[in-house]
C-alpha cells in the first residue's frame, strides 16, 4: 500500500510540474495576422508530408505525443516535453513505453484524442499502400497497442538511444475517425486529406491551391490558443518575389532571403534578418547506376576516378563566395556543421585541376577535338537535375558547368519544379542531381541518406528510404550502427566521423555547402528563438504586440470566412 | 440562316474532335509515362490502379475513343501537381482568363478601331506617321518584356498598383464588398494595360487598312454626295462596313490573345489558364498541360463561332 | 526584282531596318570572333562577378563573370538561326499545304481546311509548351523543328486564298488545257504569283519567332545554359535587383530592336510589293502567333 501512495504522490507532483509547462500562455495580448511567403505546400496529410511548407502546416494543425526541446537532445527522453501525451512510463526492459494521452486533448471537430488514434497513425505510416516517407524512420517500432482509451503502448524491437525520439519526433498523430474511413490506397488523392483536422493550437481554415492557405487560432485548445489570430501562407514560388513582398511589408516572413540582397534587409525598417543555422547541406550526387536501367552501372560515374576527378575540378570556396558573398558555410562532409557529430577535420578532395585532368587521362578519358573527353565512343557528357526552388543550387549548377568544362566534361542543366524534382530524386532517374538534405539532429539521420537499409528505389517495388542514390558501403553501415547504438556521445561522434570519412573517400557526391540561411522577419513580429530543425515549431507563440499592429492584424478572429 | 448556323456548329464540333485527336497523339507519342508523376512515394500498385482507371492498359483504338468521350464530358484526368481533378483546376482558372482576355479584347478593339479610323482619315499627316511608328514599336515588344517593364515601373518603382495576383491574398476575404471591388479593379489595371498595349497595334493597323479600302469606295462617295456630314460618313457609314472584317479579325486573333495570356498571367501572377500553361513545364503535369491546349482551343472555337454569329447579325450580305 | 528593291530602298524606314538587320547578321557571324572572351567562359567567379560596363567589358559581366557582350553576340547567332530556320520551315510547309488545298478544291480542300481550322484554333504558345513539357528536354534543333512545325497554319490559309484566286485566271486554264502536269502548273505558274504575301509573312514571322523563343526562354523552356539566347539572358537578369541593370537592359534592347527591324521591313515590303498582286490583304497579329492571316471572304465558310 505505502509504496503506491508514494508513487501516487510522486506522479501527482510530476504532473503538477509538467502541467505548469503547458499552462495557457497569457492571452490578453493575443492577436494579429501573420503572412508567410513560402512555396506552395504539396501535402497536408502528415504521413505523406515530405517538404518544408507542408510540414509547417501539419506541425501547426497536428501534435506529436511529445515535442523535442530546442536543445535537440535525441538520446533518451529527457530532451522532450509532453504534448498529446501528458506522461509516459517505460517498461522495465525498456522495450515498450506506455503513453498517457491528455484527457483534455480534443480534435478540432470536438472529439477526444484517443489511444486508438496513435495506433491508427502508426498503422497508416507503415502501410505499404500509403508509401509514407516516414516509414523507414520508424523501423525500430514494432507495433502500437491500446491498453485503455487513453493509454497507448508503443512496442520496440530493440532498446536504442533514439527509441523515444523515433516515436516522439516522427509520429504526428492523426484522427482515426476522420481518415479511417478512406481506403489507404486512396489517401493520396482523397480530398479529405486536403482539409486537415488535428489537435494543434492552429486550426485549418482553407486552402486555395496556388494562392493561399489559411490557419486560424484554435481558441478552445487544450494547451491554450495560439498567440496569433491568423496565419496566412501565400504561395510564392519565386524567391525574388518573396523578397519583394517581405521588404514591402506585404508578407511578414520568408525563408532563405536571397543572399545578394541582404544589405537591403539589413537597412530595411519593415523587416529584419534572422540568421538561421539549420541541418541542411547541399551536394551534387553522381549516380553510380545507369538511370535508364537501374541495375546496370553508369557508363561514366561508375568509375571512382572520374568522380574524384570531377570533385577535384571544383573550387568550392570560390563558388561559395560567388554565390553567398561572405555569408556562406562550406560543407565539410555528408553533414551540416550544426549537428553535434560534425567534424571539420575530415579530408575532402582538394581543388586541383591539373590533378583532375591527369586522373581523367589515366582513367582512359581523352579530350576530343571540341575539348570534351571521350572514351570508347562515349562522351563525358551528363545532365544534372536542379530544383527551380533553390536559387543557390541553380547558380552552383552553372558554376559547376564551367568548372567541369575546364577539365573536359560537358554537363547539361535541367531545371525542374519541386514535384518532378523529387520524383527524379526518389527513383534515381538522373545522371547527377543537385541534392540537398535536411538531416535529423541525431546520427540516425546519416543512416537515412547513406545507410544501406535506407536504399530508396527498389526496381519493381517502389520507394522506401531516402537513400535514393543507392549508396552502399558495409563499413559505413557498421560505423553508423555503432554510432547509433552507443550511449556515449563522444564515442558516437567518433564513429560518425569514421563513417563520414569513408563516405567522402568513396566520392559519391561533391559536397558543396551548408544550408546556412538568413530568414527575413517583419520587425513588428516578436518570435522566440527559432528551432534549428524547424523554424516554425513555436509558431503558436509568435506575437504581434498591440502597438505594432497594422490593418490586417485587426481582422477580428470571430469573423467568418466565406 | 439556320442551316448555316447548324453547319457552323457542326464544323466547330469537328474542329474540337480534331484538336482532341491531336492532343491524344501528342500525349501518346511523348516519351515517359503520364503516371510517372511527381513528388510522392506512390507505390507501383497505386500507379497501376490509375493506369487502369484511365484505360491505359486497353487497346489503342479503345483508348482513343474513351479519351475523346472524356473530353466531351469535361473529364481531363487528374492533376498531380494540383492534387485535384484537372477539370476543377481549369474551372477555377478559366473564368479569370476570360475576364482578362475579354476586357483586353474590348479595350484593344475599341482603342484600335478608333486609332485606325483616325489614322485613315488623316492619312499621310504627322499624326498618321507618328502614331504608326509608335504602334509598330508597341507591336514589336515581346509580351513578357512589356509586362515586365510595366510591372517594374508601376508596381515596384512607383508603387501605384499591386504587384501580383487577382486580389489581396491576405485581407480580401474580410473586406466589405465595395473595398473588394476596388481591390479587384486595382489588380486588373496593370495586366490589362500590358495586354492592351501589345495587341492594340495589330487592330489599329488592320482597321486603318480596312478604312483606306472603304473610304474611296462608291458606297461612301454616295453618302457624301447625299450631303451626310464628313463625321457621319466616316463614323457611321464607312465604319459599319469596315467592321465586318474586324469581327473576322477578332475571331482570328483569339489564339494570339490566349497565347499572350500565358506570358501576361505569368508575369502578373494572374492564376488563370495561361499561368497553368506557363507553370506546366516545370511541373511536368501531363494531364493538366494537354487540358490547357484543348480548353484553349475550345475557347477559340467558341469565340470564332460567336464572331461569326455577330457577323451574320451585322452584315446582311454575309448571310447568304 | 530590281524595281522592287529600288522602291523598297526609297522607304526611309526600310533603309533603317535593312541596315539594322545587316548589322545584326554581321555581328552574329563574326562578332563572337572579334570579342576577346568566349560566351561561356566564367572568367573569375569571385572578382569579375557582376561588373558594370567598363573598357574591359563594354556591356559588363553577369553573375557568373561571363562577358555580356560576348553572350549577346552568341545570343544573336542563336536567335537569328532559330528565327530564319524555323520560319523557312513554316513557310515551306505552309506554302505547299496551301497550294495543294487551293488547287485541289472540292472535298480534298474542304477536309484539309477543317484540319487547318483545328490547328489554327490551338494557341501556338500553349501547344509549344505542351510539347516541351511532355518531351522533357529539347535540343536547339528540336526547338527549331517545333517552332517551324507550329508556325505554318496562317501561311497556308494565305496561300490557299491566293491560289484560289489565281487558279481561275485564263493562263492557268490554258496551261491545263494544253495538258501541262499539275506539278509544273503549281511550280511554274501559280507559285510565283502567290509568293509575294509569303515573303511579307516570312519577314514578319522572323520577328515573331525571335520574340516567341525569347518568351519561351523566359519561361524556362528555351535554350539552356551555358548557351545564351537573349530570352534566357533576360531571365537571369530579372532575378537580380536593379543594381545590375546591364544584365537586363542590353538583351532587352536587342530583342526589341531586332523584332522592330523585321516588322518595319515587313511593312515596307507589303507596301512595295504591288498591291494589285495581292489578291487578299495580308495582315499580321500580335507576336504570340507568328503567322499572318488573311481575313477570309466568307465564301469559304
Amino acid at each position: 500500500m505505502r509504496p503506491s501512495l508514494i508513487f501516487v504522490a510522486a506522479t501527482t507532483l510530476l504532473a503538477a510540474c509538467s502541467a505548469g509547462d503547458r499552462a495557457p500562455k497569457s492571452t490578453q495580448d493575443a492577436g494579429g495576422t501573420l503572412v508567410l511567403a513560402l512555396p506552395e505546400p504539396q501535402d497536408l496529410f502528415p504521413p505523406l508530408v515530405n517538404e518544408a511548407a507542408g510540414r509547417l502546416v501539419t506541425d501547426q494543425v497536428f501534435d506529436r505525443l511529445a515535442e523535442i526541446k530546442p536543445e535537440l537532445a535525441t538520446i533518451g527522453d529527457k530532451g522532450f516535453t509532453p504534448r498529446l501525451a501528458k506522461s509516459w512510463k517505460w517498461s522495465a526492459d525498456s522495450l515498450s513505453i506506455a503513453f498517457s494521452i491528455d484527457p483534455q486533448a480534443r480534435w478540432h471537430d470536438g472529439k477526444p484524442v484517443l489511444a486508438s488514434d496513435v495506433r491508427y497513425t502508426f498503422r497508416i505510416i507503415t502501410d505499404s499502400a500509403v508509401g509514407s516517407p516516414v516509414a523507414p524512420l520508424v523501423t525500430n517500432i514494432d507495433s502500437v497497442s491500446v491498453r485503455d482509451s487513453l493509454t497507448a503502448v508503443v512496442w520496440f524491437k530493440k532498446h536504442t538511444p533514439a527509441q523515444f525520439y523515433d516515436v516522439a519526433y516522427q509520429l504526428v498523430i492523426i484522427p482515426e475517425h476522420v481518415y479511417g474511413k478512406i481506403p489507404p490506397k486512396e489517401l493520396h488523392t482523397s480530398p479529405v486529406t486536403r482539409m486537415p483536422v488535428g489537435s494543434g493550437r492552429f486550426r485549418f481554415v482553407k486552402w486555395e491551391p496556388g494562392v493561399r492557405l489559411e490557419l486560424v487560432s484554435d481558441t478552445a485548445n487544450y494547451r491554450g490558443r495560439a498567440l496569433l489570430d491568423r496565419v496566412i501562407l501565400i504561395a510564392t514560388p519565386e524567391p525574388n518575389v518573396r523578397a519583394v513582398k517581405v521588404l514591402s511589408g506585404d508578407a511578414d516572413f520568408m525563408e532563405s532571403f536571397p543572399v545578394n540582397q541582404l544589405s537591403q534587409l539589413d537597412t530595411s525598417r519593415v523587416a529584419g534578418p534572422v540568421p538561421y543555422p539549420n541541418f541542411g547541406y547541399v551536394y551534387m550526387t553522381m549516380n553510380r547506376y545507369d538511370p535508364k536501367s537501374p541495375t546496370s552501372p553508369h557508363p561514366i560515374f561508375n568509375d571512382i576516378r572520374v568522380r574524384r576527378a570531377l570533385a577535384m575540378s571544383v573550387d568550392r570556396s570560390s563558388m561559395l563566395q560567388n554565390v553567398f558573398g561572405h555569408n556562406g558555410r562550406i560543407a565539410h562532409g555528408p553533414f551540416p556543421m550544426t549537428v553535434g557529430y560534425a567534424d571539420s577535420t575530415l579530408k575532402l578532395p582538394s581543388y586541383d585541376t591539373v590533378g583532375a585532368k591527369s586522373l581523367l587521362d589515366s582513367a582512359g578519358w581523352h579530350p576530343a577535338a571540341d575539348g570534351i573527353r571521350v572514351k570508347n565512343g562515349q562522351r563525358l557528357k551528363f545532365t544534372v537535375v536542379v530544383p527551380t526552388a533553390s536559387l543557390p543550387r541553380g547558380r552552383y549548377a552553372v558554376l559547376l558547368q564551367g568548372a567541369f568544362r575546364h577539365v573536359g566534361a560537358q554537363m547539361e542543366i535541367q531545371n525542374l519544379d519541386d514535384a518532378p524534382f523529387y520524383a527524379r530524386a526518389e527513383k534515381s532517374t538522373f545522371d547527377a542531381i543537385m541534392d540537398g538534405y535536411t538531416t535529423d539532429p541525431a546520427p540516425s539521420g546519416m543512416k537515412q541518406r547513406w545507410g544501406s537499409e535506407a536504399i530508396g528505389f527498389i526496381p519493381g517495388k517502389g520507394v522506401s528510404g531516402a537513400n535514393s542514390m543507392r549508396y552502399s558501403n558495409p563499413r559505413v553501415d557498421a560505423a553508423l550502427d555503432s554510432a547509433t547504438t552507443t550511449f556515449d556521445f563522444a564515442r558516437s561522434k567518433k564513429y560518425a566521423s569514421r563513417a563520414s570519412q569513408t563516405i567522402i573517400d568513396d566520392v559519391p557526391a561533391v559536397f558543396l555547402y551548408d544550408m546556412f540561411v538568413t530568414h527575413a522577419l517583419s520587425r513588428r513580429v516578436t518570435a522566440p528563438p527559432l528551432r534549428t530543425d524547424a523554424w516554425w515549431a513555436d509558431l503558436a507563440d509568435w506575437k504581434i504586440p498591440a502597438d505594432k499592429r497594422i490593418d490586417r492584424d485587426r481582422i477580428p478572429l470571430a469573423q467568418a470566412t466565406p | 440562316m439556320r442551316r448555316q448556323l447548324a453547319a457552323r456548329l457542326g464544323q466547330s464540333l469537328i474542329v474540337v474532335v480534331l484538336v482532341a485527336t491531336i492532343s491524344f497523339f501528342v500525349i501518346r507519342l511523348a516519351p515517359g509515362d503520364p503516371f510517372s508523376f511527381a513528388g510522392e512515394n506512390i507505390p507501383f500498385s497505386v500507379r497501376d490502379h490509375w493506369r487502369h482507371v484511365f484505360g491505359f492498359d486497353k487497346p489503342l483504338l479503345e483508348q482513343f475513343g474513351r479519351y475523346v468521350l472524356a473530353v466531351f464530358r469535361g473529364d481531363f484526368g487528374y492533376s498531380f501537381s494540383r492534387k485535384g481533378d484537372v477539370s476543377s483546376v481549369i474551372a477555377d482558372a478559366l473564368p479569370r482568363t476570360i475576364l482578362l482576355v475579354g476586357l483586353a479584347v474590348f479595350l484593344s478593339f475599341a482603342i484600335g478601331i478608333a486609332a485606325g479610323v483616325l489614322q485613315a482619315t488623316r492619312r499621310g499627316s504627322w499624326f498618321d506617321r507618328v502614331s504608326t511608328g509608335v504602334l509598330v514599336f508597341f507591336y514589336s515588344l515581346p509580351d513578357f518584356w512589356a509586362a515586365l517593364m510595366i510591372l517594374f515601373l508601376f508596381a515596384h518603382r512607383w508603387r501605384l498598383f499591386p504587384t501580383a495576383g487577382i486580389v489581396d491574398p491576405v485581407s480580401y476575404d474580410y473586406w466589405p464588398p465595395w473595398r473588394q471591388l476596388v481591390d479587384r479593379v486595382a489588380h486588373l489595371v496593370l495586366p490589362l494595360f500590358a495586354f492592351t498595349l501589345v495587341t492594340v497595334a495589330a487592330v489599329a493597323r488592320f482597321q486603318r487598312a480596312a478604312m483606306l479600302e472603304i473610304l474611296p469606295s462608291d458606297y461612301v462617295r454616295t453618302a457624301r454626295a447625299k450631303g451626310v456630314p464628313e463625321q457621319g460618313v466616316v463614323w457611321r457609314h464607312a465604319l459599319r462596313t469596315a467592321l465586318t472584317p474586324m469581327v473576322t479579325l477578332l475571331g482570328l486573333m483569339l489564339p494570339a490573345y490566349l497565347g499572350g495570356a500565358v506570358f501576361i498571367e505569368k508575369v502578373f501572377d494572374w492564376p488563370g489558364l495561361g499561368s497553368l500553361a506557363a507553370d506546366a513545364i516545370q511541373k511536368r503535369d501531363y494531364f493538366l498541360v494537354t487540358a490547357t491546349v484543348i480548353v484553349g482551343s475550345i475557347v477559340v472555337v467558341i469565340g470564332n463561332l460567336m464572331a461569326d454569329l455577330l457577323q451574320m447579325a451585322l452584315d446582311p450580305r454575309v448571310r447568304e | 526584282m530590281n524595281r522592287t528593291l529600288r522602291r523598297l530602298l526609297a522607304h526611309r524606314s526600310a533603309r533603317w531596318s535593312l541596315a539594322t538587320i545587316a548589322i545584326l547578321i554581321i555581328a552574329a557571324a563574326i562578332g563572337p570572333m572579334l570579342v576577346p572572351y568566349e560566351c561561356h567562359t566564367q572568367l573569375d567567379i569571385v572578382r569579375l562577378q557582376n561588373q558594370p560596363p567598363s573598357w574591359a567589358h563594354p556591356l559588363g559581366t553577369d553573375q557568373f563573370s561571363r562577358d555580356v557582350l560576348a553572350r549577346l553576340l552568341c545570343g544573336a547567332r542563336i536567335s537569328l538561326a532559330v528565327g530564319t530556320l524555323a520560319v523557312a520551315m513554316s513557310m515551306t510547309i505552309g506554302t505547299v499545304y496551301g497550294l495543294i488545298s487551293g488547287y485541289a478544291g472540292g472535298r480534298v480542300d474542304g477536309a484539309m481546311m477543317r484540319v487547318l481550322d483545328a490547328f489554327l484554333s490551338i494557341p501556338r504558345v500553349m501547344l509549344v509548351i505542351a510539347v516541351l513539357t511532355l518531351w522533357d528536354s529539347v535540343s536547339l534543333a528540336g526547338m527549331i523543328v517545333l517552332l517551324g512545325t507550329t508556325g505554318w497554319f496562317g501561311v497556308s490559309r494565305l496561300v490557299r486564298a491566293e491560289t484560289l484566286a489565281v487558279k481561275r485566271m485564263d493562263y492557268i486554264e490554258a496551261a491545263r488545257a494544253l495538258g501541262t502536269p499539275t506539278s509544273r502548273i503549281l511550280w511554274r505558274h501559280i507559285l510565283p504569283n502567290v509568293i509575294a504575301p509569303v515573303i511579307v509573312a516570312a519577314t514578319l514571322a522572323v520577328g515573331s519567332v525571335i520574340a516567341l523563343e525569347a518568351g519561351l526562354s523566359f519561361l524556362g523552356a528555351g535554350v539552356r545554359e551555358p548557351d545564351a539566347s537573349w530570352g534566357s539572358m533576360f531571365l537571369a537578369g530579372v532575378s537580380f535587383s536593379t543594381s545590375t541593370w546591364w544584365i537586363l537592359f542590353f538583351p532587352g534592347i536587342a530583342i526589341v530592336g531586332t523584332v522592330l527591324a523585321f516588322n518595319v521591313l515587313g511593312d515596307a515590303l507589303r507596301d512595295v510589293l504591288d498591291p494589285r498582286q495581292l489578291h487578299a490583304p495580308v495582315m499580321t497579329v500580335a507576336s504570340s502567333v507568328a503567322a499572318p492571316i488573311a481575313p477570309e471572304r466568307l465564301e469559304n465558310g
